[in-house]
């Protein structure tokens, strides 16, 4: 082997060591976590230095999937989800690309503008939506929440989408421009693939945004079977006095998978179009 | 042919406008509305214009404490996004070295803590980690040999160990983006720079940092509002009612919170609101003015 | 337009009904006492069926009609709750619906006065009581119920429900903390005095090793109550006046600063684990944490706090927390006797002694006490004794912006360790504030 080779391949050790005493540290909260899901004994705190559970069960996950309809609301979660996805990304790409492509004067402090309306405190964000709703008959309605998520996600969304569509040289709409496509076509044949990498980053913010929101899941919607996975975890253990951790650590650990799931997944789709070669300026 | 394109911009913005317009400016004037209003428990139904006088109030509220909060959030807000900034960047570089086989695992296990939800993770710190008698972290220090340390009832320790958690966290967040930031970085210019004989640090410096800059603006701006605004943490962590840990730590938030959103008297608080919005606006339009480089790209 | 056909035939329906099903209705009421009451129940019921036709809501009694209620707390209890009353209610037709709302005062702020999507009732501790109040969604309870059903409650429970002379809230059950302890661990006899109580802690607490005699969430107000109640201090009174610099405060905080000392790190999971895991001999805890005593296999023992006498030789008075039930006023109008069948079928003692059985929450009925099984709990009976001493919490909307400067004053003093005096002017100016705030 060369002397290259080997400094490669050492290299390489030291990060991949780096790397696992790094997930290991960082995780040690969510073992804990895990070693109490799979524990019998009531309580979240013993004297024992140990990550291993107490008393090994599966009775905390059988009572979560089992006793609590989780189930329903997994649908729940998943059906805002997607709704908010689509909504906000369908709203966000052709905004950022308007933003991205036409130029004006002020462009950049209208989307400064925006970005800093962010800065207003929540707490009092949501009595004044609860009144409008009320007005428009929206509660306790999923499409209302998904209007309430998809336009908290959109600035961020316009904003990232833009950045993103800033670094796709505009030479390569002109060629198929000169063709005679429609901006539609540009954006969906050629945009979007090589944008590949910002919407699927974009759009899991999203999700994970609409996955582990509690507070208007609670407000908006009245029943209990309707509530999504975040709102029905935070009932479980809203008071002090009769939170059990067990059931408590093992449905968080629930809620966080298909998280994790869909994470692992889309690794692959992260790579740019733009490595591929593009066009060569 | 540019007031065209202007129009056509708003165009193609509409629904979203439209969205922001109700869900993020709405509110907004809505509680300029009510901060003008005499709105509290004893006012619930019937309250009434009373103008300024919430303002007054709420400016007279402001005394050592109020400034106290303002340096503190400053402090944390400084040091969270530049730790923040820094950590991300080197483990998204080290994700993306050639040849690391496993990084998709790596990945995905460094994901956790931003998958699960905020209050699991912080309950799970409280009572888990900081806890004195029985936290992790002290279990660890009593078997090294060290004394147990009382994480939260002093407020130096108490804003290290909101940090931490902070840290904790806001990186996977941070560690994404620079990753698909640092995927878009068209790899032509290294092959460029090495072939001039560019060493691994020169390109990072020289190419990673000025591509991704412009990638990362938003989400740091974003972060760094949504630090300045955080609540949970500290409140969770030290002031929640029935566990006060002693640690006197306040940022803003947490400080209008208990003078005036407790109080359920919400012409007061919107007023309050209203103030720390400007406040936060005054700020990030300094700050701006510092950053000029980079605007008409 | 659906909705008004719907009405009609409901209206017609309920007026020909109505002349079979009045007599039939003073018959099954006939047993609540009080033949003026039922031909009032009768008119009322005509009265509901004419509205009916009038608005197309369909409130006949011989309609199932449900009425939803919104809790917090435990959904054991709250379903023994409801399984008594629709057993009472099944001829009337009138089902009653238990939903868990987490956050319970922030959603009625924003729902309780609202028809469509709000509930018609709401299962909550009465210390909330003023400020549901203040904000005008409540109908007081005599509008329904008269005090002859109220005659088998418990006074304290009953004033507990009262704000401002009209009661709101109708009692069920409550809670107060009691003295628990272990009875494998504790060596002698309990004490009877405080004194003798902190001698026995200063003998058998070693905080190096961890093990201590009684642990007790020392800077949490509502646990420090039984000495603030029984130095005769109090929190605010009944003018909204705070009273944490009063010198009956600084007595009482400055005795518990010393138990304080004793007792570790105070918060609740940390007692629990003590008290669990046998490091602590004794916990002044609620019923609450008895199921995890149970599990943990310990041979516990219960003592009323109201059995130890202060240096000052008053008993130790700590807080009760009575739960009970209110109606939400839009109920008013639209659910009138169906919300009154639910209240008089909560007067009764059996839903008491049911819940006394199932759930060891002690019955806020007098009555409830009389049934054996229910007089052979001890846990029970102590809480019994304890309600001669114990005092509602104050239920004024003040009350809620309390907490906040109390335990600071709490955690400063046992905490930070800062002087008593000091600390008590910086937070009763704080209380001050706060309590102008909310105007």
């Amino acid at each position: 082997m060369t002397k290259r080779k080997i400094k490669q391949r050492a290299g390489l050790a030291v990060l991949n060591l780096i790397f696992i005493l790094l997930c290991f540290v960082g995780l040690v909260p969510i073992l804990y976590a895990l070693s109490l899901s799979l524990s019998s004994a009531a309580g979240a705190l013993s004297s024992r230095l140990s990550l291993l559970p107490e008393g090994f069960t599966l009775e905390n996950y059988r009572n979560i999937l089992v006793e609590e309809p989780f189930l329903r609301w997994l649908w729940n979660s998943i059906v805002l989800a997607a709704g908010t996805v689509i909504v906000a990304m369908a709203c966000s790409v052709t905004s950022a690309y308007a933003f991205s492509r036409f130029r004006f004067r002020g462009r950049m402090q209208a989307l400064r503008g925006l970005l800093i309306l962010n800065a207003f405190p929540q707490i009092l964000t949501m009595f004044a939506i609860f009144r409008l709703f009320k007005t428009l008959h929206l509660l306790n309605s999923r499409w209302g929440l998904i209007l309430i998520y998809a336009g908290s996600m959109c600035i961020f969304s316009i904003q990232n989408l833009k950045g993103y569509f800033d670094t796709i040289p505009v030479e390569i709409e002109e060629a198929s421009k000169l063709d005679g496509a429609t901006e539609l076509q540009l954006l969906w044949k050629i945009i979007l693939p090589l944008a590949k990498p910002a919407i699927i980053v974009t759009s899991v913010m999203v999700l994970i945004f609409v996955w582990n929101e509690y507070l208007f899941a609670t407000t908006f919607m009245l029943n209990e079977t309707t509530y999504t996975l975040a709102g029905g975890l935070y009932q479980l253990q809203a008071n002090d006095y009769s939170r059990s951790w067990g059931l408590f650590t093992a449905a968080s650990i629930l809620v966080s998978l298909p998280i994790l799931i869909i994470f692992f997944i889309i690794q692959k789709h992260m790579v740019s179009g733009l490595t591929a070669g593009g066009v060569k300026g | 042919m540019r007031k065209k394109r202007q129009i056509s911009v708003w165009l193609h913005s509409l629904p979203a406008m439209v969205l922001i317009g109700g869900i993020i400016v709405f509110p907004i004037i809505y509680t300029a509305y009510i901060s003008l209003t005499n709105m509290n428990l004893f006012h619930w139904d019937n309250y009434e214009m009373i103008g300024m006088d919430n303002y007054v109030r709420a400016l007279f509220k402001v005394d050592t404490g109020f400034l106290t909060a303002i340096l503190t959030t400053l402090l944390w807000t400084a040091l969270n996004m530049a730790f923040q900034v820094v950590i991300a960047f080197f483990i998204a570089l080290g994700l993306n070295a050639p040849g690391l086989r496993l990084k998709n695992v790596y990945k995905t296990l460094l994901m956790f803590p931003w998958a699960m939800p905020a209050y699991v993770s912080i309950l799970l710190w409280k009572v888990g980690i900081y806890n004195t008698e029985f936290g992790l972290a002290n279990k660890v220090l009593s078997a090294l040999g060290f004394e147990k340390i009382n994480y939260l009832s002093r407020n130096v320790p108490a804003f290290l160990s909101c940090m931490v958690l902070n840290l904790w966290m806001a990186l996977p967040f941070m560690i994404m983006m620079f990753d698909g930031a640092l995927q878009s970085i068209d790899k032509s210019y290294y092959e460029s720079a090495k072939m001039d004989g560019a060493g691994f640090w020169m390109q990072v410096f020289h190419i990673t940092v000025p591509s991704v800059k412009p990638i990362m603006a938003p989400s740091v701006i974003m972060t760094t509002f949504t630090t300045f605004k955080q609540f949970d943490i500290i409140y969770l962590l030290t002031q929640q009612k029935g566990a006060l840990t002693g640690a006197t730590l306040q940022t803003i938030i947490t400080y209008a919170h208990q003078n005036a959103f407790v109080s359920n008297n919400y012409g007061l608080s919107s007023a309050v609101s209203m103030i720390i919005f400007v406040l936060i606006v005054v700020i990030s339009l300094f700050l701006n003015r510092g950053l000029k480089e980079n605007d008409d790209v | 337009m659906k909705r008004k056909i719907y009405g009609t035939l409901c209206g017609l329906l309920a007026v020909g009904m109505v002349a079979g099903c009045g007599s039939q209705g003073v018959a099954s009421n006939a047993a609540n006492g009080g033949n003026v009451q039922n031909a009032a129940g009768g008119e009322n019921a005509s009265d509901t069926a004419q509205n009916a036709a009038e608005e197309g809501q369909g409130a006949d009694s011989a309609e199932p009609e449900t009425v939803t209620v919104w809790h917090d707390g435990d959904e054991s209890i709250m379903q023994v709750i409801a399984d008594e009353v629709n057993k009472e209610l099944e001829a009337e037709n009138v089902t009653v619906a238990f939903e868990k709302k987490t956050g319970l005062t922030d959603q009625l702020q924003l729902y309780g006065n609202d028809a469509e999507n709000g509930p018609d009732m709401y299962f909550y501790a009465h210390d909330s009581l003023g400020m549901f109040a203040e904000m005008g969604i409540l109908a007081p309870i005599t509008d329904f119920i008269s005090a002859e059903d109220e005659k088998d409650l418990l006074p304290m429970t009953i004033e507990a429900g009262t704000y401002q002379d009209t009661q709101y809230l109708l009692p069920v059950y409550y809670e107060t903390l009691l003295f628990i302890y272990n009875q494998d661990l504790w060596e002698g006899e309990v004490p009877g005095t405080t004194d003798e109580l902190y001698a026995y802690m200063e003998e058998h607490t070693d905080t190096a090793a961890g093990t201590y005699a009684v642990v007790n969430q020392h800077s949490t107000a509502y646990n420090v109550a039984p000495f603030i109640n029984g130095y005769g201090a109090y929190i605010i009174d009944e003018n909204a006046n705070p009273g944490l610099d009063t010198e009956e405060m600084i007595e009482a905080v400055t005795y518990n600063k010393q138990f304080a000392t004793l007792m570790g790190e105070g918060d609740y999971d940390t007692c629990n684990t003590l008290f669990n895991e046998q490091k602590a001999a004794a916990i002044i805890g609620g019923p609450w944490l008895v199921s995890g005593i149970k599990e943990a296999g310990i041979n516990y023992g219960i003592k009323s706090l109201s059995e130890f006498t202060l240096p000052n030789g008053s008993p130790l008075a700590p807080y009760s927390g009575v739960q009970g039930i209110g109606v939400l006023k839009h109920a008013e109008e639209n659910k009138k006797d169906a919300v009154a069948s639910v209240l008089k079928a909560l007067c009764k003692e059996n839903v008491g002694v049911s819940l006394a059985k199932e759930s060891s929450c002690a019955p806020a009925n007098a009555k409830s006490y009389e049934d054996a099984d229910v007089a052979a709990n001890e846990m029970i009976m102590a809480m019994r004794a304890t309600a001669e001493t114990a005092q509602p919490m104050p239920n004024l909307p003040q009350m809620s912006v309390m907490w906040g400067p109390a335990e600071s004053l709490l955690a400063a003093v046992n905490k930070s360790g800062e002087d008593v005096k000091t600390a008590a002017e910086t937070y009763q100016q704080a209380a001050v504030q706060a309590v102008g705030d909310m105007q």
